[in-house]
């Protein structure tokens, strides 16, 4: 790849090769005064992420200098999320660099594309104006995505090899590089590096906590179950009349009321009335959901709770959202907005 | 024959944790009575061991790395399993098979770094086949006798061969194909591209095979067509080309066939207006298209353009009918379970006493399991007949009555591993 090329998809193997061999230590990284441009652009990577979009500077060739800027930025923008080691920061970092380089993607050859690829060890072949890809590359790489247009039913497959538009491609690898990204966060950056790098943290940290205020992130307080969406009201009313659920529903139910937060416990007590309730597989099952074995299951998105004939009910907020957990989340937004309104009618 | 429906114990045992799990005694295990007597267990045992000195057992690639479980006949009617077994030869595993003749023979479809390690998670998954399960329990339809439902079955294993083959390019040396000497078929992928595919990618692969979440905008689009002048351009539905190949090929080749079909037939006129927008004349100027080899050659790369402008969905609800007709229904929950055991290709299902066989692709078509994996004789056995039961087997139809009577070993064993008899005359 070319310099120019490294500096804008920073993250490829060949990207940090360079930076190697060019012999910027993370100590001159963070003190060298000439490095300064690279650090304010980091910081601005980082900044640019909680709002949700990194933008990515355009080069000609003899921008040596603006592209060496840009390519040290990124490890300097890694050394202050791993500093920060913030679990929203990190993802939102991750996810809108991943967006940029979706965003340049789209827009490039075949060929580099399919370069990229093989940095996530896919192969794909290319013909003029798509891509080829295996399907379990296919399947490892599309499988986060939810939309129905992702389904490998919906994509073009013959003899093992899924025939996928360049666009697409392109928003295949936002979401290897997101997980590289994400995997390799946070780095281990001794205490007193981040020390020297406290005043661009500070910047970061302030707009990090603004944003969490007014999202309320950090979890749900406690749970209200009047503002459940409609498919898990009809769910625990199954529940409670003694409907058997399908599996998928089940599912469903569980990683929606461990994700709004509550206990195995809990959960297991609601269950408690199924006909085939059999307590212990049952928390065996529950505790699986909620994270047991390592990995918290999040719940299914709209689009899948359909697919799977699971969305029942569905009211006018449905139609807004794509995901049960949204429509929770509004819902609590909501209640807070007019309980706060009500109490300033009180006092008035 | 008097319709009876069979239903031999579950293809699959999934046991996430114990050591020893029970399996629930409703219609699962040995038939689903509540006795079997020690000399019917003696007997079975005895023809199971005769049986396991001379058999031919399929051994799964890198034995050495899967985890084995066994349900015996010692305890039944109880099915307690024991995992959590391995075996570095195949010696000691068909020792194994011959001094402790299993009712029921299992072996992981994963790999795993320390097989017999007591719990999941020290095993250390490695990997795992991609397996498919077509169980006869899984058909949408009425209850058939046990050999309709066997037919039906097997068709759809057929039809999930040519997804595999077809759609996903396994070669056919990667595809152990297999009665599971119950109610279906199971299906090994065998191949380093599959092996480390998660759940949630497996389900994935489910979901192609049985077309669920299929959206036909994906495939049939609608293409926007110029209209002459002073006619409106109109929004005629696309059209998938064979040449595609996976859904939209099999698309194509339904409805091409489906419409020869219709249009050779005496009341195809009548057929072809039921559908919505189509009338007389459209449906006759369908039929000579459907007549003339060079229009359906159009037709088959994907070109409706040479046909009469059709003013009507009859396309989409063909292709809707060619998804419902075409796709196979494998059971979900077995191929998306990367650590499940399945049976072993060449041993005995101690539910049927049948042989869960190992099968060439090329001869899936020609199998009869109730004849084909039949491995005992035609001696007279002498066997008390607790419930009245019919089966067909050997291409013969037997119906016995309760009551002390004469059957051939291999009905004899059949009825004792479902439970209908005990052997011996009390």
């Amino acid at each position: 790849m070319e310099n120019i090329e490294l500096a804008l998809y920073p993250f490829v193997s060949e990207a940090s090769r360079y930076v190697d061999s060019l012999n910027f230590s993370p100590d001159r990284l963070i003190t060298s005064r000439a490095l300064e441009s690279a650090r304010i652009r980091g910081t601005d990577r980082v900044i640019q992420s909680l709002a949700g979009n990194i933008e990515k500077p355009s080069f000609v060739a003899s921008d040596e200098g603006k592209v060496l800027t840009e390519l040290l930025s990124y490890p300097f923008a890694r050394i202050l999320v791993s500093c920060i080691d913030d679990q929203y920061l990190t993802r939102r970092y991750a996810l809108a660099e991943a967006k940029a380089s979706y965003e340049l993607l789209k827009k490039e050859s075949l060929d580099l594309l399919r370069y990229l690829g093989e940095d996530f060890s896919i192969s794909a072949t290319t013909d003029d104006t798509h891509l080829n890809l295996h399907f379990t590359d296919y399947l490892k790489l599309a499988s986060p995505l939810k939309e129905l247009e992702w389904k490998l039913v919906n994509r073009r497959m013959d003899h093992g090899h899924v025939r996928i538009a360049k666009e697409n491609y392109a928003r295949l690898l936002q979401e290897a590089i997101r997980k590289r990204i994400l995997n390799g966060l946070p780095i281990n950056v001794p205490p007193h590096m981040c020390g020297q790098c406290e005043d661009n943290l500070t910047v970061i940290r302030d707009i990090l906590q603004k944003q969490k205020d007014d999202f309320d992130i950090g979890g749900f307080r406690e749970v209200d179950n009047e503002l459940f969406p409609p498919c898990i009201v009809h769910a625990i009313g199954n529940v409670r009349n003694g409907i058997n659920l399908a599996h998928s529903m089940r599912f469903a139910k569980t990683s929606f009321l461990v994700a709004v937060g509550m206990s195995v416990n809990e959960v297991v007590d609601l269950f408690n009335v199924s006909p085939d309730f059999d307590e212990e597989k049952t928390r065996y099952q529950i505790e699986h959901i909620a994270g047991s074995s390592g990995t918290q299951y999040t719940p299914p998105s709209c689009s899948t709770m359909k697919t799977y004939g699971n969305c029942q009910g569905a009211d006018e907020l449905c139609k807004r959202i794509q995901h049960p957990l949204t429509y929770y989340r509004r819902k609590v937004w909501f209640k807070k907005r007019d309980g706060s309104r009500n109490t300033i009618k009180k006092d008035a | 024959m008097k319709e009876v429906i069979i239903k031999p114990c579950p293809s699959y045992i999934n046991m996430k944790r114990s050591i020893q799990h029970i399996i629930p005694s409703t219609g699962v295990g040995v038939g689903g009575h509540d006795k079997m007597n020690q000399k019917t267990k003696r007997f079975l045992k005895l023809k199971f061991q005769e049986y396991y000195n001379s058999a031919s057992i399929h051994l799964p690639p890198e034995l050495a790395s899967r985890e084995w479980g066994f349900i015996s006949f010692d305890q039944m009617p109880e099915t307690i399993m024991r995992r959590h077994k391995s075996f570095g030869s195949p010696g000691e595993m068909r020792d194994y098979l011959s001094a402790m003749v299993p009712a029921h023979a299992y072996h992981s479809v994963a790999y795993y770094e320390y097989p017999n390690a007591p719990n999941m998670k020290e095993k250390h998954w490695q990997g795992a086949d991609l397996i498919f399960d077509l169980d006869a329990d899984h058909l949408p339809g009425a209850p058939e006798s046990y050999a309709d439902m066997l037919e039906h079955v097997k068709e759809e294993a057929l039809k999930l061969l040519d997804f595999l083959i077809n759609d996903f390019g396994i070669a056919d040396n990667n595809i152990t194909t297999v009665f599971s000497g119950g109610r279906g078929y199971h299906f090994h992928i065998i191949n380093s591209s599959v092996r480390t595919l998660e759940s949630a990618e497996r389900r994935e692969i489910v979901d192609y095979v049985s077309g669920r979440g299929f959206d036909m905008k994906h495939i049939l689009g609608k293409k926007h067509v110029g209209g002459d002048a002073g006619r409106e351009s109109a929004q005629v539905p696309g059209f998938p080309s064979e040449e595609e190949g996976g859904w939209p090929g099999r698309i194509n080749r339904y409805i091409i066939s489906y419409l020869s079909d219709v249009t050779d037939q005496e009341n195809a006129i009548k057929i072809l207006t039921d559908f919505e927008g189509i009338g007389k004349i459209t449906a006759k100027r369908l039929i000579e298209a459907f007549n003339d080899p060079k229009m359906i050659a159009h037709m088959k790369k994907g070109n409706v353009s040479v046909l009469p402008t059709i003013r009507s969905n009859i396309f989409d609800v063909l292709a809707s009918q060619a998804v419902d007709r075409t796709s196979a229904h494998v059971d979900e929950p077995v191929t998306a379970d990367i650590k499940r055991l399945i049976r072993l290709p060449g041993s005995l299902h101690g539910g049927s006493g049948m042989r869960v066989t190992l099968l060439d692709n090329s001869k899936l078509e020609d199998f009869y399991p109730l004849s084909d994996a039949v491995v005992f004789s035609e001696k007279a056995v002498q066997l008390k007949v607790i419930r009245p039961f019919g089966v067909e087997m050997m291409g013969k139809e037997l119906y016995v009555e309760e009551g002390v009577q004469q059957l051939p070993e291999y009905a004899a064993i059949y009825l004792m591993c479902r439970g209908a008899a005990e052997y011996g005359s009390y």
